[in-house]
């Protein structure tokens, strides 16, 4: 057995009241932050209010903040953070109303979810054959990350986007955009990309890669939103700014070798607007900060970056198929475990509950 | 009343998911009621997969299917239902798959399967090892694109019988207080398995047999309820599952001598025997001293890094989060854990119970597909397709009644219990109940069960009961009120424990799952080839028998 003490924001719906309150327990070496809970639930406070089901992080069910970063419970393991002597300060989850103690109220995430058209809308009749879909593992490997999101809201909690506009569609909706838009198939690309590039869609993330920090399952939501981006553009659907923005840099990489800044805000906000930033332009150029050069320097090994632009279309991985899968889902847990290093030790996966031979 | 439909579901798993579906494009007014979000269901743990006979991988039929279904029940299957099954389970699955369902493949693009216990072709359809997830969220997709209502985080508390007729059900609304009761012409149950009354369960904190119990108080005979399935490897210490899938890409079981223990137990299947045969060797294992601390070991080293995280990259998190152990460099200690029941509510193979308008499908249920044991992969089929089944049956009686009736007595008198419950100031907490019910369930009444253990359990729960009568709940809020929940759960753990225990004391013999090596070692045909039905009468469950219905296969020995 082991001490555990734990600090829990606690939150009262009808008073509005809220307060810090400290719990210590006793708890088995092998406990989850969820069992601890528990334990406290159970003997010391039945009124702590938190969701909970399978305890094997697959439901989705106890998201919740350790220390201000989300984190599913029941994966929490407690016993590093007992024998350090720290006392975490467990709350709710961030960016969705709370209801009561850890509780929130999902309906703001489920309907971003409900908005993505999460279904497959089949591109062609059913095989007429009348079974199924031949896809091959590796085409269909396209949407595996996306296909392991269990809907825990840990990446919404975290999202700095949705901090500044709620209404942002978010990580997690994206996720299940991008399950859709990469599934071989799906026939609804094109209606899908217009639909995720509106306002407060793909191009709305500001690439914090929060999402990817703390989604416990390795879905990677900016990845998503990336692979997104680059389906958009691919398919000519960049009326949006961030789209413009994003097509500079290759345009101006392509063409100089380098990215030219000045032609950026108008290359983005378009002619009209930018004439609105001329001050802040005058100001630039003032203090020697930009300038428009006639004609635009060209980097002296500019043969380099067209080559490479003429490889990514001679091979065709143009839009998500060029989007870098730099490791494998889960692979978050890989670094565990170095060869010849001790598997145990600092900065590995927890303590190793083997049962200890009997004798 | 705050809604009537004419379908309503209780439970919004697979099966639960898959009947409100059904009822809908069957033109029905449907609602489903879960004290989950959806998605939450515990079906989305299962992992290893779903069988059906397509034949993908190797020559199969649904004949063969039915054979290794029949068989794996130890012969207590209904068998008509099981030809049921197994004729349309390829159908189903290709519906789902065409549904969107991320399903895994093999190199030509048709859909994979893989070898599952004691089955006799490659038959479990998979998606890595997070095949119940994949279903969960292709069910919740298509719920989602027909814009089915689902009441969510209702707690289902009692049904609403009258006119000796079920019209609705009671709930406890959790997210904002206060009981609700919801009309349907028909209710179909789907509200899951119990194995929350063990202690060491693959199941979830939501597995507590409500419908099941809620079914038997309104007087519904519930079938075969001795027969708990023990899952062979479930992790040490927590109980959380390791794919079958483990063992059906050829993961080895050692003992503590590193012996492949189960060359003596089923010399063909190996470890790939049915999963009664597999635990009751293990539990021989542990009992004869040559287990490691009341484990033995899964080996999956010899597959490699590369097939583990490609073919079980969850089992893997699971194992590295829970244990501490990657099995890719070391074995993982796994135990038999409670898994699933194969009992539960009397119904025909269109769900229907014998209540009118109440119907059930998934584990709650008993068609009896499974008989005494249950094939790996065979559970998420039944959802699939008994789901459908029901789903389809409810729609059709619903639309050709229409009035639904809920006499204000019935709610008064549930309001009256509920307050009765809330307002007790003091008493003993559930949890102290909550955990003596499963830690004497696992030592009484669990893989191997001996007379005078069944009789001692059968002291136990009337005891427990009667605590529970003065149990005290602590939080008297409304707002996500979950204690008053897990006290309405322990009720209906208790009362489906005491069927199991009682139907088991009577069960004379070893089949399936219930295994009596001390008293009666063999299948007894002659006098135990029927199914037990458990009603609840004079808050007390009785026990009577029914026939199994044969069509092709007649009892012969079970080897694997």
């Amino acid at each position: 057995m082991m001490q555990v003490a734990l600090k829990i924001w606690r939150y009262d719906a009808s008073t509005g009241d809220r307060a810090l309150r400290e719990y210590e327990v006793d708890a088995p070496e092998e406990a989850t932050l969820l069992d601890v809970l528990d334990i406290v639930k159970d003997k010391v406070d039945g009124s702590l209010a938190y969701r909970k089901s399978c305890r094997m992080m697959i439901c989705g069910s106890c998201g919740m903040r350790m220390d201000g970063a989300a984190v599913l419970a029941c994966k929490t393991r407690m016993y590093d953070v007992a024998q350090s002597g720290h006392v975490p300060v467990i709350s709710a989850m961030g960016n969705l109303p709370i209801v009561r103690d850890l509780v929130v109220d999902m309906d703001p995430f489920w309907e971003k979810f409900k908005a993505m058209k999460p279904y497959l809308q089949p591109g062609y009749e059913r095989p007429d054959d009348g079974r199924e879909y031949r896809v091959t593992q590796e085409r269909m490997n396209a949407v595996k990350k996306e296909a392991l999101c269990i809907n825990c809201g840990c990446c919404v909690s975290e999202c700095n986007a949705m901090e500044s506009d709620p209404e942002f569609l978010g990580p997690q909706a994206l996720a299940k955009g991008f399950r859709f838009v990469g599934d071989p198939r799906d026939g609804a690309t094109v209606e899908r990309l217009e639909q995720y590039s509106g306002e407060h869609g793909i191009w709305e993330c500001t690439r914090c890669f929060f999402c990817n920090e703390r989604c416990p399952k390795g879905v990677d939501p900016r990845d998503a939103i990336a692979k997104l981006g680059a389906e958009a553009v691919k398919n000519g659907i960049d009326r949006d700014m961030g789209a413009k923005h994003a097509k500079w840099f290759i345009r101006s990489t392509e063409t100089t070798g380098w990215l030219r800044e000045t032609e950026l805000v108008p290359k983005t906000q378009g002619v009209v607007s930018s004439i609105k930033q001329m001050k802040f332009a005058m100001n630039l150029i003032k203090h020697n900060k930009a300038g428009l050069a006639f004609p635009p320097h060209v980097a002296a090994n500019v043969g380099e970056a067209r080559n490479l632009h003429k490889l990514v279309h001679e091979q065709g991985v143009l839009g998500a198929a060029g989007h870098i899968q730099g490791e494998r889902a889960l692979s978050k847990l890989e670094h565990g475990y170095h060869e010849g290093g001790d598997p145990y030790g600092p900065g590995s996966f927890p303590k190793p509950y083997l049962p200890e031979d009997t004798e | 009343m705050i809604g009537e439909h004419d379908v309503l579901v209780i439970g919004a798993g697979c099966a639960g998911m898959r009947a409100a579906i059904e009822a809908h494009d069957a033109g029905a007014d449907v609602a489903m009621i879960s004290k989950l979000h959806p998605t939450r269901s515990h079906s989305g743990a299962a992992e290893g997969g779903i069988n059906a006979a397509l034949g993908n991988a190797a020559e199969d039929s649904p004949e063969t299917h039915a054979y290794d279904t029949v068989k794996g029940s130890d012969y207590l299957g209904d068998q008509d239902s099981i030809e049921i099954f197994t004729r349309e389970a390829p159908h189903d699955i290709i519906q789902l798959e065409n549904w969107g369902a991320f399903f895994s493949r093999q190199p030509d693009g048709r859909l994979a399967q893989r070898p599952f216990g004691a089955a006799g072709s490659p038959r479990t359809i998979y998606a890595a090892d997070i095949t119940g997830h994949v279903l969960i969220q292709v069910l919740y997709e298509q719920v989602c694109k027909r814009d089915i209502k689902v009441y969510e985080e209702f707690f289902a508390w009692q049904l609403v019988v009258d006119d000796e007729r079920c019209q609705g059900v009671i709930c406890w609304d959790l997210l904002n207080g206060g009981l609700k009761t919801v009309g349907g012409k028909t209710t179909v149950l789907a509200t899951g398995g119990a194995g929350r009354q063990y202690r060491v369960t693959t199941n979830a904190y939501a597995c507590t047999g409500d419908g099941t119990a809620m079914a038997l108080r309104a007087g519904v005979p519930l079938k075969d309820m001795e027969f708990m399935q023990f899952h062979p490897t479930t992790l040490y210490p927590t109980g959380i599952l390791l794919t079958e899938g483990c063992r059906g890409e050829g993961a080895y079981l050692l003992n503590k001598d590193g012996e492949r223990f189960m060359k003596r137990y089923a010399p063909n299947a190996l470890e790939l025997a049915s999963r009664d045969v597999v635990s009751r060797a293990e539990q021989t294992e542990i009992d004869a001293g040559r287990g490691v601390n009341g484990s033995v070991m899964l080996d999956m080293r010899h597959l490699g890094a590369e097939r583990i995280i490609e073919r079980l990259p969850g089992s893997r998190e699971l194992a590295m989060t829970f244990a501490g152990v990657d099995p890719i460099y070391e074995p993982v200690p796994v135990r038999p854990g409670a898994h699933y029941h194969m009992g539960g509510i009397e119904t025909d193979s269109d769900g229907a119970t014998e209540l009118t308008g109440l119907y059930a499908a998934g584990e709650c249920a008993c068609v009896s597909v499974h008989g005494a044991n249950r094939l790996g992969g065979n559970s998420l089929m039944e959802t699939i397709t008994f789901g459908r089944r029901a789903g389809r049956a409810a729609a059709e009686w619903a639309m050709s009644h229409t009035t639904i009736e809920v006499p204000e007595a019935l709610e008064r008198d549930a309001e009256r219990e509920l307050q009765e419950l809330l307002d007790r100031g003091s008493g003993e907490r559930p949890w102290k109940i909550r955990e003596e019910l499963g830690t004497s369930m696992l030592e009484n009444f669990a893989v191997f069960r001996r007379e005078e253990q069944m009789e001692r359990q059968l002291e136990i729960i009337p005891e427990l009961r009667e605590r529970f009568r003065k149990v005290y709940v602590e939080d008297k809020g409304t707002v996500f009120n979950s204690d008053l929940t897990q006290a309405i759960e322990l009720g209906n753990m208790l009362d489906t424990a005491w069927c199991m225990v009682q139907a088991g004391l009577a069960r004379k013999e070893s089949r399936g799952a219930h295994a009596r090596p001390y008293d009666y070692p063999t299948r007894d045909d002659e006098h135990f080839l029927k199914h037990s039905i458990t009603r609840w009468v004079d808050d007390a469950p009785e026990l009577s028998y029914g026939p199994v219905r044969m069509t092709k296969w007649q009892p012969e020995e079970r080897k694997y």
